[in-house]
């Protein structure tokens, strides 16, 4: 096959992959940094924070850091009103190019399930799954959460000129729980659904090329394939494979996102019995 | 015999030097009001550190005179059993009247309190905070740790410009697991299992979700691609 033939579709524009790396740079410093405090009594712990410099660097790091992602997540709220189409607005947003959630989600959801089981043919996807647009929003609810009980911690005088001192007690546990929940949901569900599972294996690089395998698309989404052929839109979305040095560096990228977040994941359940909670 | 007699002199010289320096020396540490003992004190933690020994200094033994509004006022004996049934909650010394309280520790009554992010985390001891003997009840008026002051007299120490509000923060914070902290601090309690509930929630809608898809895309046969694009790119 000629490297210059179109064998792909256009998933993500540049500006959509860019706040992924950024998100994904900052939520596994954000996952070390923070392990690396709860963890502060164990040598896995103490050691994870000498990386950024030591028990107190760690929380200078994980404040900095997560007041980008707070911002981050600003500048992207800002970035979805530019991309609603306004002129069919509000039916617009419950299209199938939306990542709001529609009720052919929900029926995608039992019969995807039902598929796992062998009682049903596979969900005919659209251009987002179900637990993509999961994935999606629970970055919006995970980041509104931490961030609030985050800044609420990293500037308690202020915060407690507004609300009484055992307010950052109940800040603390939210935090603690709600950023256990995502790091699980991610070093677990998400790697595994978007880079180990057979479909994908070993890395789905479509997040890393910004395009993805026409014939994996077609398998998996043969609704969006569809609906963009008999719209005649096919043939302006597909595009050819990258460059072999930029592939490489997505392998690369990806691989050691993943074994960091794995080794976060690992670290943690292990010397989870020696810490004080 | 007069070797045996000189012999005698010398170790009846040397008794008496001996019991004499013993006399002289200063009494045993053990009597003193430092605490003396690294080893049943904190254990491994004194190890560890080495500047708990410093604070830990054994109570006054006088009778303070405590009052109790509409309780009890004047004079306190020291007695066991009256110390089961006092309030404590205002008084001048809060572990009068306890039972060898003078050789016990902290952490033999207050072994939840040791496990908290100050002690834990910021290697606190008891004294640093709650200061030297006798430890005034935190409700006594003149305490340190009366709300009131709190903040200027404990918590300023380390956390510089805290206000009143400040340090309403709950150190010695209750597992917020256990069923007792609806009780003793709700807001907490409801917290943690709202966010205990969410957490739950997720793993055990994706968990097995996750792992039945991997199972069932490990068993599905594998398609001809190129023969069912090509059926596709036919329609």
């Amino acid at each position: 096959m000629s490297p210059t033939a179109k064998t792909r579709i256009k998933r993500f524009t540049p500006l959509q992959r860019l706040f992924h790396l950024l998100l994904m740079l900052a939520f596994l410093t954000q996952s070390a940094t923070g392990l690396a405090r709860m963890y502060g009594q164990t040598p896995w712990g103490h050691n994870l924070g000498a990386l950024f410099g030591g028990y107190d660097a760690a929380r200078t790091v994980h404040i900095y850091v997560g007041i980008f992602m707070i911002s981050g997540m600003a500048v992207h709220a800002l970035y979805m009103l530019f991309k609603i189409n306004w002129r069919g607005f509000p039916g617009s947003l419950f299209g199938p190019d939306s990542l709001l959630p529609r009720p052919a989600d929900i029926k995608h959801f039992f019969q995807h399930i039902g598929w796992f089981l062998g009682f049903s043919q596979p969900p005919e996807f659209d251009r987002w799954g179900y637990w993509e647009k999961f994935d999606y929003w629970a970055v919006f609810w995970g980041i509104t959460i931490i961030g609030i009980t985050g800044l609420i911690m990293a500037f308690p005088y202020f915060s407690t000129r507004y609300m009484p001192g055992w307010g950052l007690n109940v800040a603390f546990w939210i935090h603690r729980i709600e950023a256990l929940l995502a790091m699980g949901h991610l070093f677990i569900i998400h790697f595994f659904i978007a880079h180990l599972r057979r479909h994908n294996f070993p890395m789905d690089h479509t997040m890393f090329e910004g395009s993805a395998d026409l014939e994996a698309a077609r398998h998996e989404r043969p609704a969006w394939i569809s609906r963009l052929r008999q719209g005649g839109e096919l043939d302006g979305v597909l595009v050819s494979e990258a460059m072999p040095l930029q592939r490489v560096l997505g392998y690369v990228f990806g691989f050691a996102a993943v074994a960091a977040g794995l080794f976060l994941l690992i670290g943690a359940l292990v010397n989870v019995r020696y810490i004080s909670w | 015999m007069k070797k045996k007699t000189a012999i005698r002199a010398v170790l009846f010289l040397c008794a008496a030097l001996l019991v004499a320096g013993i006399m002289l020396l200063p009494p045993p540490a053990a009597a003193q009001d430092e605490v003396t003992s690294a080893i049943r004190r904190y254990k491994d933690r004194e190890v560890s550190t080495g500047y708990y020994e410093e604070y830990e200094v054994k109570p006054r033994r006088e009778s303070p005179f405590v009052e109790i509004p509409g309780v009890r006022r004047g004079i306190f004996r020291y007695s066991p059993a009256a110390a089961k049934v006092r309030i404590r909650t205002r008084l001048a010394d809060s572990h009068q009247g306890i039972k060898f309280y003078d050789n016990r520790r902290c952490e033999e009554c207050h072994i939840e309190q040791t496990r908290d992010l100050h002690t834990v985390r910021a290697n606190l001891t008891c004294r640093q905070c709650h200061g030297g003997e006798p430890i005034a009840s935190n409700a006594h008026y003149y305490s340190p740790m009366n709300p009131i002051r709190r903040h200027a007299y404990v918590c300023a120490k380390c956390h510089e410009g805290s206000s009143a509000s400040y340090a309403g923060y709950v150190v010695h914070e209750p597992n917020p697991a256990l069923a007792s902290t609806f009780k003793n601090f709700p807001v907490l309690a409801v917290a943690f299992w709202v966010m205990v509930a969410i957490a739950v929630g997720t793993f055990v809608l994706f968990l097995p979700h996750t792992v039945l898809w991997g199972i069932r895309e490990l068993f599905m046969k594998k398609e001809n691609k190129t023969s069912e694009s090509d059926s596709q790119d036919k329609d």
